[in-house]
């Protein structure tokens, strides 16, 4: 009596399975000669704390190999994701929950990038050690199929804490539960606390902006400054030439912190030295505000162009008050 | 003609100032004040410690000016009658009147000196104070005219016993008054002292020569100086407010260190103070070959013409010298031309 084909179909994969068991046993069970050193070059990147892991979190791990020829990295040999590892008959509770490679060949060799991550299934009631298992790559060299050898990745050690301290912990006996501290939704937060610095910043911004005379940069909006732009809006005309005068005459007073006439200009010049540079000009000025203030309005300027003169007069005394030399003898148009 | 005028009159008064400061050293400062003045037609107050030079300094401007001098000691019995004549018993054996001091030179009088004017009385200032402002006395049913006198006082502020104060209103008859003090120059004090030529004051004084200018051509030429030397609208607009601020300096932000400045004015200058002010800054002009009045002529005259004129309150009046003087530096600090 034949078989039916169902009950054939089945005893055929109970071999298949029991047969991939017995060879799997058998392909874990052969013990490999390692690769030599100078063929393999590791770089790692295990997680930056090894403490403070609880149930459910999810550890990165970025393995850099550079396999040098002849070798070649066997692609099955790579950690299997979900496989349940165990050390002394035990399950350890870490498993491998994402695999990511990336391989990049040369001329010398290839170097895969491996982007592990194993998440914990395991707590207790108090902190237990834990590992990320030490992988076992295999490699094969490509001018001779037959030898196979494998490359251990360390492992890399850390500790998982309960979720809750339930009871009473003896520290001599047990470790310490390195209970990583409890992570709240910041972000609200933060971003009021960026809103609030942003404010801030401009407040003391405006701050800055008023303490300094309504000026962006220091001495901007000093005196001098301020009339160069304010002289440079206005017109030629006899009444536009007196206002520049004032403007002028304005910025000076504002200086010496008194009314500057010509008779006091030499005690303003030891008071603020940096204008003596400009001590001839100035007496210039004054020659000019006489002229066009308080002598006979019929007589002609000394200046032929007196809103030029005045807007280069700015310039020089805008550097004096700027602790800069100005350049006189060259006309000042720095 | 009459910028020729102008011309040759500034170099009689330079030639005045020069000649007056060979024999009064160290004192450039009051001889161009008092230069000014004279030709201002104003008179003055001169105000210093005892033995500073006021009285060489008079008799050296009074012999450079021309015309007669005549001069009187202030005393707590000097009474107004003694300035108009003076009684005596002739060789005749009968009374005799003759003419005071003021009456004596008659319209030739040019300076009329009184020293130590606050240790006369009351009723003497009050005479002065007719014969300064009118320039004229009735005595001996007669009025008597001095077109060209200048009235130069003195008085020392140290000194209180058996003195009166001069009443603001006889202060607000003088033009300036000139504060003399002992000249800082090491070399001029050393002079001052060892210089024989200083220790003799007649034969100081006769050093200047006479007459250098004609005082009677004065009047005439001042009120020419006067029209000649402009004012401009800005210049007059930065007296207006000068003195506004001699009324009421805490409305423009002047303080006093010490002092209450709600109380410190009763009353601030006057017109005629002010008037006198722009005269002198005139001269002032005048003097520096300008035929305008800028702000500096003003403050070249400033003090002088103004602090002796406003009016405190009684309790800071011991301290009126130096008041008055950090009050009128605040003053020109604060107001701005233009």
């Amino acid at each position: 009596m034949q078989p039916s084909y169902t009950t054939r179909n089945a005893f055929i994969h109970l071999f298949t399975m029991c047969l991939m068991c017995f060879s799997h046993q058998l392909y874990a069970e052969v013990k490999l000669p390692s690769v030599d050193d100078q063929f393999v070059e590791l770089k790692l990147e295990d997680p930056t704390r090894d403490a403070g892991y609880v149930v459910g979190d999810i550890l990165n791990r970025k393995i850099t190999l550079t396999i040098k020829k002849p070798y070649q990295l066997i692609d099955e040999s790579l950690p299997i994701v979900g496989y349940e590892h165990r050390y002394k008959g035990q399950v350890s509770g870490i498993e491998l929950s994402a695999i990511n490679k990336k391989t990049t060949v040369n001329s010398e060799g290839e170097t895969h990038v491996l982007d592990l991550s194993y998440q914990v299934f395991k707590t207790g009631r108090v902190a237990k050690p834990a590992a990320l298992r030490a992988e076992i790559l295999r490699l094969r060299n490509t001018e001779n199929v037959k030898e196979v050898v494998e490359y251990r990745i360390p492992s890399f050690s850390f500790r998982i804490s309960p979720l809750s301290v339930i009871g009473q912990v003896k520290l001599d006996q047990e470790m310490y539960p390195f209970i990583p501290p409890l992570t709240l939704d910041s972000s609200n937060v933060m971003f009021r606390i960026k809103l609030l610095a942003g404010l801030l910043g401009l407040a003391l911004l405006g701050l800055l902006y008023i303490l300094g005379t309504h000026a962006w940069l220091p001495r901007m909006g000093a005196p001098f400054a301020r009339a160069y732009r304010d002289i440079k809006k206005m017109n030629e005309s006899p009444d536009g030439i007196k206002q520049a005068v004032s403007r002028v005459h304005e910025s000076l007073n504002k200086t010496a912190g008194a009314s500057l006439f010509s008779n006091n200009l030499d005690v303003f010049l030891i008071k603020k030295p940096a204008f003596a540079p400009a001590k001839q000009e100035i007496e210039q000025f004054f020659g000019l505000s006489h002229q066009v203030f308080f002598e006979d309005s019929s007589h002609k300027l000394h200046h032929e162009k007196p809103k030029a003169w005045l807007l280069s007069l700015c310039k020089t005394l805008r550097n004096c008050e700027r602790g800069l030399v100005p350049d006189i003898a060259q006309g000042d148009n720095t | 003609m009459s910028d020729r005028q102008l011309t040759d009159w500034r170099q009689h008064a330079l030639a005045l100032e020069s000649e007056v400061n060979k024999v009064v050293v160290g004192q450039s400062n009051p001889i161009r004040l008092i230069t000014t003045a004279i030709f201002a037609r104003g008179h003055v107050l001169l105000e210093g410690d005892v033995g500073v030079g006021k009285t060489t300094l008079l008799r050296a401007i009074a012999r450079g000016v021309g015309g007669a001098y005549q001069r009187i000691e202030g005393t707590i019995d000097l009474m107004p009658n003694d300035l108009v004549y003076h009684t005596y018993l002739g060789e005749d054996g009968k009374p005799h009147v003759s003419p005071g001091p003021i009456l004596e030179a008659g319209e030739d009088l040019s300076i009329f000196f009184f020293n130590e004017i606050n240790r006369a009385r009351p009723q003497v200032h009050s005479l002065l104070l007719r014969v300064m402002a009118e320039r004229t006395l009735t005595a001996f049913n007669k009025e008597h005219h001095f077109p060209h006198m200048l009235v130069f006082a003195d008085r020392n502020q140290v000194e209180k016993e058996e003195t009166f104060d001069i009443p603001s209103a006889a202060r607000d008859r003088f033009m300036m008054e000139i504060p003399i003090v002992v000249p800082k120059d090491h070399d001029i004090m050393e002079s001052l002292v060892f210089d024989t030529r200083f220790h003799n004051v007649d034969k100081l004084v006769s050093g200047v020569p006479e007459n250098i200018l004609e005082y009677k051509e004065l009047n005439a030429f001042s009120a020419l100086l006067q029209n000649s030397v402009t004012t401009s609208p800005a210049l007059r607009q930065y007296a207006l407010e000068l003195w506004q601020a001699t009324k009421s300096p805490l409305d423009y932000g002047v303080k006093v260190s010490g002092v209450d400045m709600n109380r410190l004015v009763l009353s601030g200058a006057s017109p005629r103070g002010m008037g006198m002010l722009l005269r002198a800054a005139r001269v002032n002009a005048w003097l520096n070959n300008r035929d305008a009045v800028l702000p500096d002529d003003i403050h070249a005259v400033f003090h002088e013409t103004i602090a002796h004129r406003v009016v405190f309150s009684p309790v800071y009046e011991m301290r009126r010298t130096e008041i008055a003087r950090e009050m009128l530096d605040g003053i020109i600090n604060v107001i701005a031309a233009p």
